[in-house]
């Protein structure tokens, strides 16, 4: 299911469609195409992709490939979802810890349709922050570890 | 408490009975009604002695209030065209009724005793009056026929002095228009001076085609910029294309449409649609057309940060400067 979306393998393509990307949230997934999680994730983002195709665009990431946004997002856990808007990062209040990107997959489809369109809302209106309309039971919990611990 | 009474004067309920009419306020508005009626009564009084007669003019319609009877009294006298000025009141004034109404009025009010005299006309003064006014009548008329044959003359010297006018000017135009026709002037003067009274017409005729070929003839010359017939160049009367229909060399090539391509129009459809999104929004001045460097990282607020989000860039540059120092440290000593 990850062949049906489109791929980004340098620091320079990330760039490219974070820049070109205009009037429509931007979600990259962050992640490696075999793991299990972002197996899940990535059939709920293509399936819900042609949905949200006039909300959003949704690029595959490959952490490996990408050192410098693996570190420059703080990356420790995949699969981690950023948004952004019109080149500027959204963050969003899930109720975990991370407010700065989504880690794991979504439980259902509609849960990713419903935090797309509230991003999209808040952009529109000029937030750089959003509360997530995710029910928080679906939110994967994970622990945040300090870098230098 | 006698009963309920009004006063008519005062313009109030009173129950004092008889009591009333002494008070103080009663007889302050009875001073200043009297005195409101006073003048107009003079002035009725002065015209017994010398009646004017006026034209007719709407003004003269006026009522006055007789304060007496109770009611409004035409002020002057009008008949026709003719208004005799107070007429109307001292007709009234010195009618009987009124001087019933006056002595009741006196009596009721307790108004002062020697002030009744003045607000009555009698009958030999009417009469008086009278007299007067058929005098004005009489001098009204001759002034009206003095006035008519005044304007009369007027008129007719008006008259006089245009026909003066008229003929000075057409005599010296006579003169320097020679080849116009001079016998069908002569012939028009001819007939003119038989119909002098009458006919001024033609005499005015006359007077427009002369200065206009006068004006003609004097005027500046003109500018004269050479004859322009080329033989190769046709031009309008002949038939040749117009300058502006001639193809130029530029255009000869390529397509020849003019506005906008397809691609800009579908641009142009874009920033419309742009135009109509929230000004407010996240990144709305963001310019997506210019190339970045290679060094460039988008606006990130990172997780473990110490500032403010423009400052997560800087503080991550120092970062992987630190750390790009540590792993050189580390491997120098495998390396060696």
């Amino acid at each position: 299911m990850s062949f049906l979306l489109p791929k980004l393998t340098s620091k320079k393509e990330v760039d490219q469609a974070i820049k070109s990307t205009a009037e429509k949230v931007l979600v990259l997934r962050f992640g490696r195409d075999e793991d299990p999680v972002c197996l899940q994730l990535d059939d709920i983002l293509s399936k819900t992709s042609s949905d949200l195709s006039k909300m959003a665009a949704i690029y595959l990431v490959d952490v490996d490939q990408t050192p410098v946004y693996t570190h420059y997002f703080d990356i420790s856990y995949i699969p981690s979802t950023v948004f952004f808007f019109n080149g500027q990062h959204m963050k969003v209040d899930y109720g975990s810890p991370d407010h700065t990107k989504f880690v794991g997959s979504f439980k259902t489809k509609q849960d990713f349709i419903d935090l797309v369109e509230v991003i999209y809302r808040g952009a529109m209106r000029g937030k750089l922050i959003v509360q997530s309309p995710i029910d928080p039971q679906n939110i994967p919990k994970y622990d945040l570890l300090y870098q230098d611990i | 408490m006698a009963p309920a009474q009004r006063c008519p004067l005062c313009r109030q309920t009173f129950f004092c009975g008889r009591g009333h009419v002494y008070s103080r306020k009663h007889q302050r508005q009875l001073k200043e009604a009297l005195e409101r009626l006073l003048p107009q009564v003079e002035a009725a009084r002065k015209a017994i002695r010398a009646a004017q007669v006026e034209r007719y003019v709407p003004e003269h319609e006026r009522c006055c209030w007789c304060l007496c009877c109770g009611r409004e009294v035409r002020k002057h006298l009008s008949h026709g065209n003719l208004t005799v000025l107070h007429g109307g009141l001292l007709e009234h004034l010195a009618s009987p009724e009124h001087k019933k109404a006056t002595n009741r009025f006196w009596w009721e009010n307790k108004a002062e005793f020697q002030m009744k005299e003045k607000f009555l006309i009698s009958s030999q003064d009417y009469a008086r009056f009278k007299k007067s006014m058929v005098k004005g009548l009489d001098s009204y008329e001759e002034k009206e026929d003095e006035v008519v044959k005044e304007m009369a003359a007027q008129i007719r010297e008006v008259e006089h002095s245009r026909r003066e006018l008229v003929r000075s000017v057409l005599e010296p135009q006579a003169v320097p228009d020679p080849e116009e026709g001079s016998s069908a002037l002569g012939s028009w003067k001819g007939t003119n001076s038989q119909v002098a009274s009458a006919s001024q017409q033609p005499s005015y005729l006359d007077l427009p085609p002369a200065p206009e070929l006068d004006w003609m003839e004097t005027g500046q010359p003109l500018t004269f910029i050479g004859h322009q017939d080329t033989p190769g160049i046709g031009n309008i009367h002949s038939g040749a294309t117009p300058p502006w229909m001639v193809q130029d060399e530029e255009y000869s090539s390529g397509n020849q449409q003019i506005g906008p391509s397809y691609e800009e129009f579908l641009k142009e459809k874009e920033k419309q649609k742009l135009k109509k999104l929230p000004p407010d929004r996240v990144g709305a001045n963001f310019d997506h057309n210019t190339s970045t460097s290679v060094g460039w990282l988008p606006s990130f607020g990172r997780v473990w940060n110490n500032g403010r989000r423009w400052q997560s860039r800087h503080q991550f540059k120092t970062e992987a400067a630190a750390r790009s120092k540590q792993s050189h440290k580390e491997k120098k000593p495998n390396v060696s």
